[in-house]
């Protein structure tokens, strides 16, 4: 961005002093000189800068003067040179809440508002599908099925796409139709819609809600969700415990008692007789074998 | 997604209190170092920003792109257990 590459020297000292403040990096003494806060500017900024962070988060200076040099986008007014409430009001416009404008988050704001001015109108349909990936809200499902043809081919990538998918996140416009069909919702770029509080129990015995109907569920809660339809109240549980050990015990005393004893009464007099014919047979082998010896 | 790592449970399960940045799930020695040279030294100084950002989870991740070059599913792991705990905690 050719912002990055103006020259700190042609910048005011408040803004220096702030964007050095935005960096994070430490002040020097308050009576410096302009050049002081140049070099560190950059020492520090300039060298960090790797395309992904806007060196100017400031909001108290509005320079715009220094901003004509960069030509990026021309005919978009460029985020970083509008104040805080511009910047929100700006993306208001665009259908998109912000949150409070901060040091901290103006750069996400004055980034989320370049996505939101870009004017190509073919990824926005890939921006909104990729929204969708990570809330399995129905409602979302279906506003974004009608409102996005041919998106459906791209759910089949969306695994590989991983990488991609972040930066095409939000280069979704408002569209109209979306409007018209859904005039009481609110137009969010990624169809990510800001729900109402719910009173819920927690740390301090306030009362636990684990299910949140508007909100995509975890896949934990749906794990809980799913494990407490699955049970059945522990006074039951052990009830059909108790049952069912009786049935076995019932079964096996029976079993003992009567049952059994037939067969082992036949097992035992089918041994005994065995036994019987055994002990007829050999005396008459014995007998006969000495007969044959006396005959030789 | 289908399951949660144990980084996630272990730290859902509790207030944060002084827990550093890097017992956030997602974000592990790399990416804390990063984020402490931010500023970020304490997971509640990330989860200030999760919320100054209104628990928005595209901003969210952008953000944490941004400031320490999470990747997708480390920035989906740090999301989803900062809104797991608000969700309990908050």
């Amino acid at each position: 961005m050719p912002l990055f590459e103006e020259d700190p020297a042609h910048l005011s000292k408040s803004r220096l002093k702030s964007d050095l403040v935005a960096h994070s990096v430490a002040l020097p003494p308050a009576q410096s000189k302009k050049d002081v806060y140049v070099e560190l500017h950059l020492k520090h900024i300039d060298q960090k800068n790797a395309a992904d962070f806007s060196s100017d988060e400031e909001d108290q200076v509005r320079d715009v003067a220094d901003k004509e040099e960069d030509a990026e986008d021309a005919e978009i007014p460029d985020p970083s040179g509008l104040t805080d409430d511009d910047l929100k009001a700006a993306l208001l416009e665009h259908g998109f809440k912000a949150g409070p404008i901060v040091a901290s988050t103006r750069a996400v704001y004055e980034k989320k508002l370049r996505k939101l001015l870009q004017p190509d109108g073919q990824d926005h349909l890939n921006g909104a599908e990729k929204g969708v990936v990570y809330s399995d809200s129905e409602e979302e499902d279906e506003e974004e099925e009608e409102g996005s043809q041919g998106a459906k081919e791209e759910t089949v990538e969306r695994s590989d796409q991983t990488q991609q998918e972040s930066s095409q996140l939000s280069q979704e416009p408002v569209k109209d139709t979306f409007k018209d069909m859904f005039p009481d919702t609110q137009a969010t770029p990624t169809g990510i819609h800001a729900t109402r509080r719910k009173p819920i129990k927690g740390a301090a015995g306030r009362p636990i809600q684990y299910v949140y109907p508007d909100t995509p569920a975890s896949p934990t809660t749906q794990e809980r969700r799913a494990v407490e339809r699955r049970l059945v109240p522990i006074q039951i549980q052990i009830l059909v415990f108790l049952i069912v050990v009786v049935l076995l015990y019932l079964i096996y005393a029976c079993v003992e008692d009567n049952s059994f004893s037939p067969f082992v009464a036949l097992l035992e007099s089918l041994n005994q007789g065995s036994d019987g014919e055994e002990g007829l047979l050999l005396p008459a082998e014995t007998q006969d074998t000495p007969a044959l010896s006396g005959q030789e | 997604m289908s399951s949660t790592s144990q980084k996630h449970k272990d730290f859902v399960a509790e207030p944060m209190g002084e827990k550093s940045v890097m017992a956030l799930a997602g974000i592990g020695e790399v990416l804390g170092k990063r984020l402490e040279e931010k500023g970020f030294d304490k997971a509640y100084v990330v989860l200030g920003q999760f919320l100054v950002l209104k628990k928005d989870e595209e901003l969210f991740r952008d953000w944490l792109k941004d400031t320490c070059g999470a990747n997708v599913k480390q920035q989906g792991d740090c999301y989803g257990c900062l809104k797991e705990w608000c969700d309990s905690f908050l």
